[in-house]
């Protein structure tokens, strides 16, 4: 019976080939197990030296100003929180956009969201406004709203050049931004100095100490993003081929392409809004991630998001420390210790996966 | 036409991509189920047209098509997919897939809650790399493949896909002869072992007289002749339709053409040896 197990084992090994849901589990397990020990390291660096003794000796109950308590729960764990928030935002919608416009270059800021929010902002900052909704500053609402508004105009034009037509979509999306960007930069020629300083701040992406609220609103957002988008995983997997290609083994892929987007396009505001623009991670996470564990988007999604939320965590944390008492813009350290670290991964990888052919 | 319940039916089709420009004109043909026909003619003819108006990503200006006796608009993304499988012209998509995912995304829309598919999904997946040849290089990423061997992938992911119709565009193309033989094997055996109707794409008119029952011979000119291969391909009707003088053979009970350009050696000689075909 040479043949039959011949045959067994060819199956066997086929079988192994496949992503399956317990191997999915196992790794997204690893995953979260990775990223809470990152978040809890992360929250014992700092400039301040925190005892976690004195954190739980004191509370909030303590008489006294207990000063490892505060720093440790109303500054540290926020910012953590914030940080593995948005870099799950960014790295799971990079995920997305490259897979919509299958194009490798993509990223959330691609469609025009990062000068949309841009422009929002510093039409705020401009205005003056001062008022506070759910406790964020006009700032961070312009930004949202500025972001949501572009990415929508960029769709609406994208689908006036065809409704297939990536690169209509990806043109739109060049020209807008180009746009808004020359908007922005003539409102920084006749804005006041501090108002052009407060925009650029803001800008290059920065993690303020954000309240409990807006954090765990944003990341109950992010969460159900990232889970929704994963259920979006084989239809994704097939508009990998192209639309047509999709359309032919049964995907509805309009519907698919519109769900994926406003999702992407949601999580990527909700990242902006709060945390201003923090490039690279939502470029080189999806591709990091891609290159290691291969294409499948049901697997790439949630492991794009933990692994963005470890690498933004840690980028953070280095900002923090690196220039301390000063504070480094973190999308700096992501771009310094992402490149290499991606370039590192693409010459290791790319010559088994081949991709880049 | 009597074929009144081909699985494929077109009726007086006519499509152009602008107003002004007509690619198809009022053309009508059945295919009957487990048939194989080919769509040849020259390069601009339509033939990709025709398919993508035959798994409906075009719409036609004017005519009907139905498939299985029902309009093709009348069916959903997902309910066509149950009907026909599409192989289009090769590419490579810019993620490195591999063979088994690719193929398996034939089933995508048989997966369960949690987006992954069940053992019999896989046995089906596992008897298309079979019978394509293909579960040798099954983890490999499609970009290492030959052309030859990622058509046999899409093919497979046509087979998986359980359909009785299967459209393939220019299945052979960039092929050498022994890949462009053996895919239209492969294509012959799924008609004859599991009932197929197939519809492929070619310009290769001598693939077209071997495989395949029917022809449908499409001319620049929007002329269109629907037979089968011994009625429609001879070496008047070729030179008309593609605009080139043949030479035409035959071997038993196949014919073959050899296109005969100006300076091609020996094409005085072979254009005016007597009527062409040689005497039985």
């Amino acid at each position: 019976m040479p043949d039959a197990s011949d045959r067994s084992f060819l199956q066997i090994e086929q079988m192994a080939e496949l992503l399956t849901p317990n191997k999915l589990a196992v790794r997204i397990v690893l995953g979260l197990l990775v990223l809470g020990a990152v978040m809890f390291l992360c929250s014992l660096i700092g400039t301040e030296s925190v005892s976690l003794k004195a954190v739980f000796a004191g509370g909030a109950k303590a008489p006294a100003v207990n000063p490892d308590y505060e720093i440790f729960v109303r500054v540290r764990i926020p910012r953590i929180v914030l940080g593995a928030v948005v870099g799950a935002a960014l790295a799971s919608s990079g995920v997305v956009f490259q897979a919509l416009l299958r194009n490798p270059l993509a990223d959330p800021y691609i469609l025009g969201i990062s000068s949309g929010a841009g422009l929002g902002a510093m039409i705020a900052v401009i205005s003056g406004l001062s008022w506070t909704l759910f406790g964020r500053s006009p700032i961070a609402i312009f930004a949202f709203i500025g972001a949501l508004g572009t990415v929508w105009l960029v769709w609406l034009i994208g689908r006036l050049t065809g409704k297939f037509h990536l690169t209509g979509l990806l043109l739109a999306g060049v020209v807008v931004n180009a746009f808004f960007s020359a908007v922005i930069m003539f409102l920084t020629s006749v804005a006041k100095a501090e108002q052009v300083y407060a925009t650029m701040f803001w800008l290059m992406g920065n993690m303020m100490e954000e309240d409990f609220v807006v954090l765990w609103t944003a990341g109950g957002c992010i969460v159900a993003g990232t889970v929704g988008l994963f259920y979006l995983g084989p239809q994704l997997n097939a508009l990998s081929f192209g639309e047509e290609d999709a359309r032919s083994i049964g995907v509805n892929t309009g519907r698919t392409r519109a769900a994926a987007f406003a999702i992407a396009a949601f999580m990527t505001a909700v990242a902006v809004s709060i945390s201003g623009l923090i490039g690279f991670v939502g470029l080189i996470v999806p591709h990091g991630v891609r290159l290691v564990l291969g294409p499948d988007h049901r697997q790439l999604l949630p492991l794009s998001a933990i692994v963005g939320a470890i690498f933004l965590v840690a980028a953070d944390t280095i900002a923090r420390i690196v220039v301390a008492p000063a504070q480094l813009p973190v999308g700096v350290v992501t771009a310094i210790i992402g490149g290499p670290f991606f370039l590192l991964l693409l010459v290791r990888y790319s010559r088994s996966v081949g991709w880049l052919k | 036409m009597a074929e009144m319940n081909g699985i494929i039916e077109v009726d007086n089709l006519t499509f152009g991509y602008t107003p002004r420009n007509t690619v198809l004109r009022d053309i009508s043909f059945a295919v009957m189920p487990g048939e194989f026909l080919a769509i040849a003619g020259p390069n601009g003819a339509g033939k990709t047209t025709l398919l993508n108006l035959l798994c409906r990503t075009l719409t036609p200006r004017s005519g009907t098509i139905r498939i299985d006796s029902a309009a093709v608009e009348s069916y959903g993304a997902e309910a066509l997919a149950e009907k026909m499988a599409v192989v289009r012209q090769e590419f490579v998509p810019i993620f490195g897939f591999s063979v088994i995912e690719t193929v398996m995304m034939a089933r995508t829309r048989h997966f369960g809650a949690m987006g992954f598919e069940s053992k019999a999904d896989r046995e089906i997946v596992n008897r298309a790399l079979d019978v394509t040849d293909t579960s040798r290089f099954a983890s490999r990423p499609l970009a290492s493949l030959s052309a030859g061997e990622r058509q046999r992938v899409f093919i497979a992911r046509a087979l998986a896909q359980d359909t009785a119709i299967l459209l393939l565009d220019e299945p052979t193309n960039f092929l050498d002869l022994k890949h462009q033989v053996a895919i239209f094997d492969l294509l012959k055996s799924a008609q004859l072992n599991e009932n197929k109707t197939l519809v492929a794409v070619t310009h290769d008119i001598n693939l077209a007289a071997q495989y395949c029952d029917r022809t449908l011979l499409l001319g620049t000119d929007g002329s269109c002749r629907h037979g089968q291969p011994g009625e429609i391909l001879s070496a008047e009707q070729i030179e008309k339709v593609f605009g080139v003088p043949v030479f035409a053979g035959q071997v038993g009970r196949g014919r073959f053409f050899i296109p005969l350009g100006k300076f091609a050696k020996d094409a005085e000689q072979i254009a005016n040896a007597p009527d062409g075909a040689p005497q039985q």
